[in-house]
């Protein structure tokens, strides 16, 4: 993925696009990359390139405003000129000074700091400058801009074009200019341009509007406009930036960090550089870059006093012109401290050598100089190393399953431990891939010897068992100057880095929208009966910590016909181009929507219906399927989130949709059985011949309901509520009579032009009845409300 | 149930709308009480049916089903039964009468549209619900069936109350070959005076026909009845009258399958539908004449295969209750092993008169009947 964006500005990548383009490109003109590349960046046809001309400059512009701390007020216009296109874009945010403009708006060959992680929505950073010489190249114009600072003496007006010659952007006109906006900067772009895209335009301003519901957004179109309040008072929360997690970098970012680096070791460099790395991590990297860098040292188990290889013999023999007292001495220390381990390397004997040397110059007053003491690790080290043979035997009887015949294990240590005695480095020095060619080469001769087979399982298993059994070296590991300049070393640090485990990289950096105004931008936008939203915790990804939102919209006035409305985001930014392509798209498409409640023909691909589904990936590093950043790629990881999500929000409306459809079959029922038992009723008394009857009771008690019923009886008012339902009910009966009742127990009584108010908090538990009851002289007027209880599940016979 | 052929039919037809009537009492009530409107009948399964020992019948067991106005459908249903109720009630007032069918066509002039019925199943289905509730039987609703009902054929003198006014019928003398019409209410006839020995039922009509062109019932002096297949309600009443009230003893004459032995068990013990009424229909002395699968071995009779279907009607026999006697177990068992069935008429293979000279009268003698 990152080696797609890695072509040209990718997420991570974006200033490497400046450098290669300043550096690398140099000899074609601004004009042929640009025209080489257009459709990377979106300008592939000049409808397409009206549409990212816009979404550049608003995605530049609400950037801007939130920066600073303002909340966006976003102008857009587009004006049909004849021969071109006018497209102007207003904000209010701080204003820009002539020395930034040419860094803003030109920014495709002044990147900014490429290693810098946070969510932003132009991830690429070439975007608006773009757009600037997209309305060069087709109009010969100049971008015309106008800022105004908060503190600035007034706006000033700025005439910028690339020179396509030097590549280098310059302001030709800057003059001092009003403007009725109090801050903010205002950019004209004049380009070859069409509306056939019109449809891709409006989804992004409105799509643009649902996910920044801070934002207050004006558009105006030849023929038509459109204006989109905001919905919250609250800004985005700032984003943290932060350095590069090791996980997440490719080796072009790593050799471009470690040219740039103040750092002099690789440990500060990472400490420094990188997100989650300390002093502890660091030595896990380095330890690994070692053993990449240099190699092992194989380790061997040093003789003990009664085998035929003796340390002390032969370490007194290498000390000559020495005291012997002191010469004694020294043997001794060195024979104690090599037999203290079992698993003693080169490096390990000449530590001990020093040491032992150091303390019996001390002593002994006898100087050991480095000749000696070279001298006395070679003669300690051949006698440590002296029986390869059993320790091989060892490690691969250890390392190879109980079925290999006793004889080929032993004719495999055997050809191993000839192959270490016979390594042209005598300190048995090698990295696992010398040691893999060093198993395989003994195996192969033990098959061909031994009548054995040694299959690749077991060959790694032996690699891997003596690879275990060897020691890091203590060499310092490579400069940062040293690496920087050797490709290979840089790789060997990578997958150090990749191998070591880090933590995770901190989410702070990530701002979604949260759950609360994903749903409160839908419904900014779309006039729907219900709303859900979910916001799923940070994951990450490689290096690069990822959120994902989804929110879904339905009923109301939404399209009953056709597929529902899909939303894609990233990073706030509407996507809305190759719908196909994206990750999104595929997810919903392999969700079951029948289970959730939406109709979908076949069950798989696109649901029907009265919906509007939205998802949103946040991230430092979305990882796009291709440069011009329509469609989310496939990353395993985002998928599952982006499923999760969707679930999430898809089953609340699952139980929005099913008590819905259970309140509409209970009023279906209620429908029909209300007409049918009056009809009954009055059947049954024309065949009686008995008087009138009331159904109220019976409907009431079939359709489970809560039935409020008035009884008067001289001046005794009561309303009785019988709940005939299976659980509890808790509602707030209003009673609005014409006539005083003075104090009524339990209630409140409020009086408003003649008229009384009583207040009742009811609760009613199944099957059981409540009495409210108050008195009230003379013939008054009542009408009672129930709140609180589903007007389906309420029978009011009053 | 109003058996009593002595009283007065207005008396009868009085007190049946006296009995519908109470049963939307019952309904207004409930919505009186604030209740919700329902009636509790038994189930009508197989299932749900009982044999009861001392009437030697089929009946209905302790198993309930409710209609209510609980649910939309069950609502619908007591819509119907009510509207149901004033229909009969009137047409019982006019004394005038219809069929189950007329009821189903003429529920789509009333005026709501969840009154009417949609497919005659249900306003069958409804005519048995009063029924059994109101404990009126739907000829005394004046309620027919559509098709005619079967034939007798006798030394019998009877004495019919039709709608136009009193006949006396000779049922060999009076009637032509085809024999006398059992009406649709036996009850509104009389015996008067028979010269009977015992009443043969025979489930084909070319059987019947044989038996009568033959001179069998004036050979023999028997009522011959045709069951016209699964016999009709009709029938089988005129059937146990014959039995009850003129102590004659009853023998089925039927083809030797499965099927045609169950057509003897709704004689003798009553049929599911109508156990409520099983007492009132159900003649458990009848006997069975034949074709016994044994004949089949004896008389050489021309056969078919058991079909699948056969064998396992024939299983489920051997388990129904109904046949748990020696001489079914026998003759099923027998059957089954045989793998072969016949039909009445397969006795012509011995000759046109072999049923009349030599069959029936080997068998009845066998049984004790002559």
């Amino acid at each position: 993925m990152t080696s797609l964006q890695s072509q040209l500005g990718g997420g991570s990548d974006a200033g490497a696009t400046a450098e290669e383009l300043a550096e690398g490109q140099r000899s074609i003109s601004i004009a042929e990359f640009f025209e080489k590349n257009k459709q990377m960046l979106g300008f592939d046809s000049d409808a397409k390139a009206l549409v990212t001309a816009v979404k550049e400059a608003v995605d530049n512009a609400l950037d801007a405003t939130e920066e600073a701390g303002f909340l966006p007020d976003i102008y857009v216009e587009i004006e049909d000129r004849g021969d071109y296109y006018r497209l102007v874009v207003e904000d209010n945010g701080p204003g820009i000074t002539k020395d930034e403009v040419p860094k803003v708006f030109g920014k495709l060959l002044y990147g900014s700091r490429f290693h810098a992680r946070e969510q932003a929505r132009g991830q690429q950073g070439i975007g608006i400058s773009a757009a600037v010489l997209y309305a060069q190249l087709t109009s010969g114009k100049p971008a015309r801009i106008t800022s105004k600072t908060e503190n600035g003496d007034g706006a000033r007006y700025f005439e910028l074009t690339i020179d396509t010659d030097s590549n280098e952007p310059e302001i030709d006109v800057h003059e001092s200019a009003s403007w009725e906006r109090p801050h903010g900067t205002r950019i004209e772009l004049e380009m070859e341009a069409n509306m056939r895209a019109r449809r891709q335009l409006h989804d992004y301003i409105q799509y643009t509007a649902v996910v920044n519901p801070h934002a207050r957004i004006e558009f105006h179109e030849p023929g038509d406009s459109e204006k989109f309040e905001r919905a919250t008072e609250d800004l985005p929360p700032e984003t943290e930036q932060i350095r590069p997690h090791p996980h997440g970098v490719e080796l072009g970012t790593l050799l471009k960090m470690l040219e740039a680096t103040d750092s002099y070791s690789i440990s500060g460099f990472l400490q420094g550089e990188f997100t989650r790395v300390g002093a502890k991590t660091a030595q896990g990297v380095c330890d690994k870059l070692r053993d990449r860098h240099f190699g092992r040292e194989m380790a061997w188990r040093p003789p003990e006093r009664h085998e035929d290889a003796e340390i002390e013999p032969a370490v007194r023999g290498a000390v000559a012109n020495k005291r012997a007292e002191a010469t004694a001495a020294f043997a001794r220390r060195v024979t104690q401290e090599v037999r203290e381990d079992d698993r003693v390397a080169h490096s390990t004997v000449a530590e001990v050598v020093a040491e032992a040397a150091d303390g019996v110059e001390a002593e002994y007053d006898q100087t050991f100089g480095s000749t000696v003491r070279e001298k006395a690790t070679e003669a300690a080290w051949s006698e440590v190393a002296a029986d390869r043979t059993s320790d091989c035997y060892a490690v691969v009887d250890g390392a190879t399953t109980t079925r290999k015949d006793d004889a080929v294990v032993d004719g495999l240590a055997r050809r191993l431990a000839e192959t270490f005695a016979g390594q042209d480095d005598r300190r048995n020095r090698l990295t696992r891939e010398e040691l893999r060619g060093f198993v395989d080469r003994a195996a192969d001769a033990t098959e061909e010897y031994d009548d054995a087979t040694f299959g690749d399982t077991a060959r790694e298993n032996v690699t891997a068992a003596f690879w275990d059994r060897a020691r890091t070296v203590p060499d310092d590991v490579p400069k940062v100057s040293t690496v920087a300049d050797q490709r290979d070393a840089a790789a060997e640090l990578l997958e150090a880095m990749r191998e070591t485990d880090i933590l995770s990289p901190p989410t702070d950096c990530l701002a979604p929208i949260d759950e609360e105004l994903v749903e409160a931008g839908l419904r900014k936008e779309y006039d729907a009966d219900f709303y859900a939203a979910a916001t799923r915790d940070a994951e990450v990804h490689g290096g690069d910590p990822f959120v994902v939102e989804a929110g879904v919209a339905y009923g109301g006035d939404l399209e009953e016909d056709g597929e529902v409305e899909v939303l894609r985001f990233a990073n706030r930014v509407p996507l809305v181009y190759q719908r196909g392509a994206c990750a999104t798209v595929d997810v919903l498409r392999e969700i079951n929507w029948r289970n959730y409640g939406l109709d979908q023909p076949g069950g798989t691909g696109m649901p029907n219906g009265p919906a509007v589904l939205m998802v949103h990936v946040a991230s430092t590093n979305v990882p796009f399927t291709s440069e011009s950043k329509d469609a989310v790629a496939n990353i395993p990881g985002i998928v599952d989130e982006i499923e999760l999500a969707l679930r999430e929000a898809a089953r609340e409306l699952k139980s929005y949709l099913n008590k819905r459809r259970s309140l509409e079959k209970r009023r279906r029922k209620q429908n029909v059985i209300a007409e049918i038992l009056p009809v009954m009723a009055e059947k049954l008394t024309e065949v009686t011949g008995h008087g009138p009857l009331d159904v109220e009771d019976s409907l009431a008690r079939i359709m489970n309901n809560v039935l409020l019923e008035r009884s008067v009886n001289g001046s005794t008012v009561e309303l009785t509520v019988h709940n005939f339902d299976d659980t509890m009910v808790a509602g707030e009966v209003t009673e609005i009579v014409t006539a005083d009742p003075g104090g009524v127990d339990d209630a409140t009584v409020v009086e408003m032009d003649d008229e009384w108010f009583l207040k009742w908090d009811a609760e009613v538990q199944p099957g059981e009845s409540a009495t409210l009851s108050y008195s009230v002289e003379g013939d008054p007027d009542f009408d009672v409300s129930v709140e609180g209880i589903e007007p389906e599940k309420l029978t009011i016979n009053a | 149930m109003s058996t009593d052929t002595d009283t007065d039919p207005d008396l009868a037809d009085e007190e049946a709308r006296e009995k519908l009537v109470d049963l939307a009492a019952q309904f207004y009530d409930q919505f009186a009480d604030g209740t919700v409107p329902s009636m509790n009948i038994p189930t009508r399964t197989k299932s749900n049916i009982v044999f009861d020992e001392d009437e030697q019948v089929w009946v209905y067991g302790e198993r309930h089903s409710t209609r209510s106005a609980n649910s939309v459908r069950g609502a619908k249903k007591l819509l119907k039964a009510v509207y149901t109720i004033e229909f009969l009630a009137e047409q019982l007032e006019q004394d005038r009468s219809s069929t189950l069918r007329e009821l189903y066509y003429l529920s789509e002039s009333w005026d709501v549209e969840h009154a009417q019925f949609e497919t005659q199943d249900q306003s069958n289905q409804l005519i048995e619900d009063l029924e059994i509730v109101s404990e009126v039987t739907r000829e005394d609703f004046h309620m027919r069936p559509e098709e005619s009902g079967a034939t007798v054929m006798g030394p019998l003198f009877l004495r019919e109350q039709t709608r136009r006014g009193e006949r006396e019928i000779h049922c060999q003398e009076d009637v032509g070959e085809g024999g006398y019409q059992i009406p649709n209410n036996p009850d509104t006839i009389e015996f008067l005076e028979h010269d009977a020995d015992f009443v043969l039922c025979v489930e084909t009509g070319g059987m019947r026909d044989r038996l009568v062109e033959n001179g069998f019932d004036e050979a023999y002096n028997v009522v011959v009845v045709h069951l016209k297949g699964q016999p009709a309600r009709a029938t089988r009443r005129l059937t146990k009258r014959l039995r009850d009230e003129l102590d004659l003893p009853v023998v089925v004459f039927t083809d030797g399958d499965p099927w045609s032995y169950r057509i003897y068990g709704s004689v003798a013990y009553g049929s599911i539908k109508s156990a409520h009424l099983s007492e009132h229909l159900a003649t458990p002395e009848a006997e069975f004449v034949g074709i016994r699968p044994e004949d089949i071995v004896e008389y050489e009779l021309p056969t078919d295969p058991l079909a699948e279907s056969d064998v396992n009607a024939l299983e489920s026999e051997l388990e129904d209750p109904r046949f748990q006697d020696d001489f079914w177990t026998d003759q099923i068992e027998l059957q089954l092993d045989i793998d072969k069935k016949a039909e009445q008429q397969a006795l012509a293979s011995r000759g046109l008169d072999f049923v009349t000279e030599t069959y029936l009268p080997e068998r009845l003698e066998e049984m004790g009947i002559i």
